[in-house]
C-alpha cells in the first residue's frame, strides 16, 4: 500500500460526485448505527457491552465482523496491485484461504468462548490473565498487544487516508478544503494538505463512531462494509470477464504478455501550449526496429514549459512489450480522440532520452511469465547498496527468485490460515458469539464469503493487466482505476463510487476492532484490574470514552508523518502477534497441564524469536523490514517454532498448575 | 496433549469435543498445503530453459485449476460436512457473574440473530 498515487486522473468528473456520495452516505449510516448502539447500551453492564456486545453475537453480525476485520486495508489496495504485478501466481499465494474460516474460527473458537464464560472474561489479556489467576501474565499480554496494535493503527490510518484522497480529489469542494487546509500549514511543510485533510476527516469519522458506539457499532458498521465489499467484487467479476473477451480470451492474452521495460527517460518539451499546464497525456509512440510501434507510458504528469521555452524532466516509464497489447492500447487511446499520444500534440515537441532500464529478477523477457510460478519481479529502480548486494548474491545462487519462491509459498500457507488464528482482535471476536450453533453457522457463512472475494480478485485483476496496461508503477491505485474503468465501458460510472468504497469499508473495519482492543486493554486490562479494581460504572465509562479518544487521535498524530513501509508494519504486526500468542493460546485452551511459567515463556519466546529475525534483517540485509529468513523461510515460522516447543519444555520443567484451576477450566461442571 | 487416561469421564465435554475438532482441523490444513503447494510448484513452475505450452481451463492456467480452485471446491465441501455434520453443539455455559463487572450474563438480546 507504499507509494499510493496522489493524483488519479480517471476518477475525474463522473467518478468523483458519486464518489462523494457514496462516502457521505457511509457516515451518516455509520454515526446513525453508533447512535443507535450507544442506547442499546443502557441498562447494561458497561464494559461487558462496550468491548464485547455482551456475549450475543447472531450469526449474521458474528461471521460479517470476524471477516470484516480479517479482510484488511490490503485485501482491496496491495492485493490487486500485487495481482496485477506478478500474475496468476498469486492465487497461490492466497490459497490457504481455502481453510481459512476453518483454522482461524475453528481450532480456538468454541473453547476460547467457554473458557471465558467461565472466568467471565471480556477481553484477550482478560482470559490470560484469569486462565493462571496471574495478574503479570496479563501485564504481559496487554503490553504486547498495546506495542503491535498501535503500530498497525498508525499504517491502517494512512492507507485509509490515502483512499480518501482517490475518493475525493475530484470534488470541488474537497479541493477548497486543500487550499485551506495548504494555508493553515507552515509554509516550510513537507507534508501534503491534501493528505492532511483526509486523515483528520478519517480520524474524525472511525474514532466518534468507535469512541461513542463501541463494540456494537464495530460489529454493525462491520456487516455493512462486509456486505459491501462482497458486492463491490461480484459486481466486478462478471464486467471483468466481458470486458476481456470471455474467459478463452484472458487465458489467451495472459500467456502471451511479456514483462514490461521499466525505467527512467529524460523527457523535454518545447512548444506553443500554455505555461505551466499539464499536457493531457501520458503516453508516448516511438518508432522501433523494423518499423514496429514501441507504446511507454510515463509515470507521472508532464508539465508544459512557457512558451518558445524548453523544459526537461526526468520520469519513470513502462514500455509495453507484448504487440497484441500495444495494438489494444493505440486502439483504446484514439477511442477518446485525437492520437491520446503525448507526442502528437499539436504544437508540441516531445523527445526521449531513455536513462535507465530496470532488470528483472525473474520473468525478463518470456512469455508466459504470468501465468506461472514464480511470478515476475523487477528490481527497485533505488536499491540501496545493501539491497543490490543481496540480490546479486541470490542470482548468484539461483535462489528466491521471482515473487513467489517454493519456501516462501509455504510461509504463506502458514501466514494467513495458522498466523489468523492466533491474532487477538480474531480471538476477542471468537468470545462474543452466543452458543456454539452459531460458530457452526458463521465458519459455514464466511467459507462462502471469502470464496466470493479472494479467488474472484485474482481474476478480476489479472483482466485488469488485459483491460489496463502500463499500470506497472502505479499498481496500487489498480483497484480505484479498474472500478472506472469496468464502469464507464458499461456505462454505469456511478457504479464506481460503490466499487471504491469497498477498500474504505475494509480499513475502516479493521481500523475500528484495533482502536477497541487497544483502549479495551487500557481500560478493562491495566485500570479496573490492577489501579481501582472497584472503579465504579461511570469512572469506567469516561475513561473508556476518554481512552478510545486518545488512542484514536493518538494514532492520527502518528499518521502525519507515517513510516514509509506501510506493507511491511502490516506484516511485521500481523506475524508479531501470531508469534506471541497463537502458542500460548493453543496449550491454555488444550492442555491442562500448562501453567504460568510456560505460558510467559510462550509468549516472551514467540516474540523474541520473531524480533530477533528483524533485528537480524537489520544487520543482513540493511533494514529491520528486511528480516532474516532462515532457509527463506519467513519469521513467523520461526516464531512459531519457538513459541510452541518453549511453552512445552518451561512449562515440563515447572511446577504442576494449581489443581483447582484443572478442575475449573478442564473437568466436568457439577450438576445445579 | 492428550488429558491423563484414568478418569476420562471427568473431562469437561467440550474441552474433548472442541479438541477433536481442533485436530481434524489442523489434519485438514496441512493435506491442503500437501497438495497444493507441491502440485502447484510441480506443475506451475517453470524453470527457464523449459519451454511448455501452459493450457487453460475456464480462463485459468491448469495448475491454478487443480491445485488451487479444485482442492478449494473439496475444502469448502468439507467445511460444509464439518459445520453440519460433524461439529459437536455443546452448551458453552452462563456468564460467570463474578467474572465481568458483577452483572450477570445479559442474555440472548442481539443482532441479527
Amino acid at each position: 500500500m507504499s507509494n499510493f498515487p496522489i493524483s488519479l486522473p480517471l476518477l475525474a468528473q463522473e467518478g468523483a460526485s458519486s464518489a462523494l456520495t457514496v462516502f457521505l452516505i457511509y457516515t451518516l449510516a455509520v454515526f446513525g448505527l453508533a447512535a443507535i448502539s450507544n442506547v442499546l447500551m443502557r441498562g447494561k453492564s458497561f464494559l461487558s457491552e462496550y468491548f464485547l456486545g455482551s456475549r450475543s453475537l447472531g450469526v449474521w453480525a458474528f461471521a460479517l465482523t470476524f471477516a470484516a476485520t480479517s479482510a484488511s486495508g490490503g485485501s482491496f489496495t496491495g492485493f490487486p496491485s500485487r495481482i496485477y504485478s506478478h500474475g496468476w501466481i498469486l492465487a497461490l499465494w492466497i490459497s490457504s484461504y481455502m481453510v481459512f474460516p476453518l483454522c482461524t474460527m475453528g481450532i480456538l473458537g468454541k473453547r476460547i468462548n467457554q473458557v471465558a464464560r467461565i472466568s467471565g472474561a471480556i477481553t484477550v489479556p482478560d482470559v490470560f490473565r484469569d486462565r493462571f489467576r496471574s495478574p503479570a501474565i496479563g501485564i504481559l499480554s496487554v503490553s504486547l498487544i498495546v506495542f503491535f496494535m498501535s503500530f498497525n493503527l498508525v499504517a491502517q490510518f494512512k492507507a485509509g487516508s490515502k483512499i480518501l484522497i482517490v475518493l475525493l480529489q475530484d470534488n470541488g469542494l474537497f479541493q477548497d478544503g486543500v487550499i485551506g487546509m495548504k494555508s493553515v500549514l507552515p509554509a516550510d511543510s513537507t507534508i501534503d494538505p491534501a493528505y492532511l485533510l483526509c486523515l483528520l476527516m478519517f480520524a474524525l469519522a472511525v474514532v466518534l463512531y468507535t469512541t461513542y458506539g463501541g463494540f456494537h457499532a464495530v460489529v454493525w458498521t462491520d456487516v455493512m462494509q462486509g456486505i459491501v465489499m462482497v458486492i463491490g467484487v461480484m459486481i466486478m467479476l462478471p464486467l471483468a470477464i466481458s470486458q476481456v473477451g470471455g474467459v478463452d480470451s484472458l487465458g489467451r492474452e495472459m500467456s502471451a504478455m511479456t514483462t514490461p521495460r521499466i525505467g527512467f527517460v529524460e523527457v523535454a518539451v518545447e512548444g506553443n501550449y500554455e505555461g505551466g499546464k499539464i499536457l493531457p497525456s501520458r503516453w508516448i509512440r516511438l518508432e522501433g526496429e523494423a518499423g514496429n510501434a514501441r507504446l511507454l507510458r510515463l509515470n507521472s504528469d508532464v508539465v508544459a514549459p512557457a512558451p518558445d521555452r524548453a523544459r526537461n524532466q526526468e520520469v519513470k516509464y513502462v514500455e509495453l512489450t507484448t504487440p497484441s497489447e500495444i495494438e489494444r492500447q493505440l486502439e483504446r487511446l484514439t477511442k477518446a480522440g485525437g492520437s491520446g499520444l503525448l507526442n502528437e500534440i499539436p504544437g508540441v515537441n516531445v523527445s526521449v532520452k531513455f536513462l535507465v532500464e530496470r532488470e528483472y529478477l525473474y520473468g525478463a523477457d518470456r512469455t508466459g511469465a504470468y501465468v506461472t510460478g514464480p511470478g515476475p519481479v523487477a528490481v527497485e529502480l533505488k536499491a540501496t547498496a545493501a539491497e543490490e548486494k543481496k540480490r546479486d548474491l541470490e542470482k548468484e545462487q539461483g535462489e528466491n527468485l521471482g515473487f513467489l519462491a517454493f519456501s516462501i509459498a509455504i510461509s504463506y500457507f502458514f501466514m494467513w490460515a495458522i498466523s489468523g488464528t492466533g491474532q487477538p482482535s480474531n480471538m476477542v471476536r471468537l468470545m462474543a458469539f452466543n452458543r456454539s450453533a452459531t460458530l457452526r453457522k458463521s465458519i459455514f457463512t464466511v467459507m462462502i464469503y471469502f470464496s466470493m472475494i479472494y479467488f474472484p480478485l485474482v481474476m478480476i485483476f489479472c483482466c485488469a493487466r488485459v483491460l489496463i496496461p502500463g499500470m506497472e508503477l502505479d499498481s496500487d491505485s489498480i483497484m480505484p482505476s479498474m472500478a472506472v474503468e469496468l464502469t464507464s465501458n458499461a456505462g454505469h460510472p456511478w457504479l464506481a463510487g460503490l466499487l471504491i468504497a469497498a477498500p474504505f469499508a475494509a480499513i475502516m473495519s479493521t481500523v475500528d476492532s484495533f482502536l477497541l482492543m487497544i483502549s479495551s486493554a487500557v481500560v478493562r486490562d491495566i485500570y479496573q484490574r490492577n489501579i481501582n479494581p472497584d472503579a465504579s460504572e461511570k469512572n469506567l465509562k469516561r475513561l473508556s470514552f476518554l481512552c478510545t479518544l486518545l488512542v484514536g487521535f493518538g494514532a492520527m498524530f502518528g499518521a502525519v508523518n507515517p513510516p514509509k513501509f506501510l506493507q511491511d508494519i502490516i506484516v511485521y504486526v500481523g506475524s508479531g502477534l501470531s508469534a506471541c500468542f497463537l502458542a500460548p493460546a493453543v496449550y491454555m485452551l488444550f492442555w491442562p497441564r500448562l501453567n504460568k511459567q510456560g505460558m510467559m515463556g510462550g509468549m516472551l519466546s514467540g516474540f523474541a524469536a520473531h524480533f530477533s529475525m528483524y533485528a537480524a534483517g537489520s544487520y543482513f540485509n540493511g533494514s529491520f523490514f528486511k528480516p532474516w529468513q532462515p532457509i527463506g523461510f519467513d519469521p513467523i515460522i520461526v516464531g512459531l517454532f519457538v513459541s510452541f516447543v518453549l511453552t512445552y519444555l518451561i512449562a515440563k520443567a515447572t511446577p504442576l498448575p494449581e489443581e483447582d484451576l484443572v478442575r475449573r477450566y478442564f473437568k466436568k461442571k457439577p450438576v445445579a | 496433549m492428550s488429558p491423563p487416561k484414568t478418569d476420562d469421564s471427568d473431562w469437561d465435554p467440550v474441552y474433548i469435543h472442541s479438541r477433536r475438532e481442533a485436530i481434524l482441523i489442523i489434519c485438514t490444513w496441512l493435506v491442503a498445503l500437501l497438495w497444493t503447494v507441491p502440485y502447484c510448484y510441480l506443475n506451475g513452475y517453470l524453470p527457464a530453459e523449459v519451454s511448455r505450452e501452459v493450457t487453460f481451463i475456464w480462463g485459468m492456467p491448469s495448475w491454478v485449476f487443480y491445485g488451487i480452485a479444485c482442492p478449494w471446491m473439496i475444502a469448502n465441501l468439507f467445511t460444509v460436512w464439518f459445520c453440519f455434520g460433524f461439529f459437536e453443539d455443546d452448551d458453552l455455559g452462563e456468564n460467570d457473574p463474578e467474572g465481568s463487572s458483577g452483572e450477570p450474563y445479559s442474555g440472548e438480546e442481539g443482532i441479527a440473530r
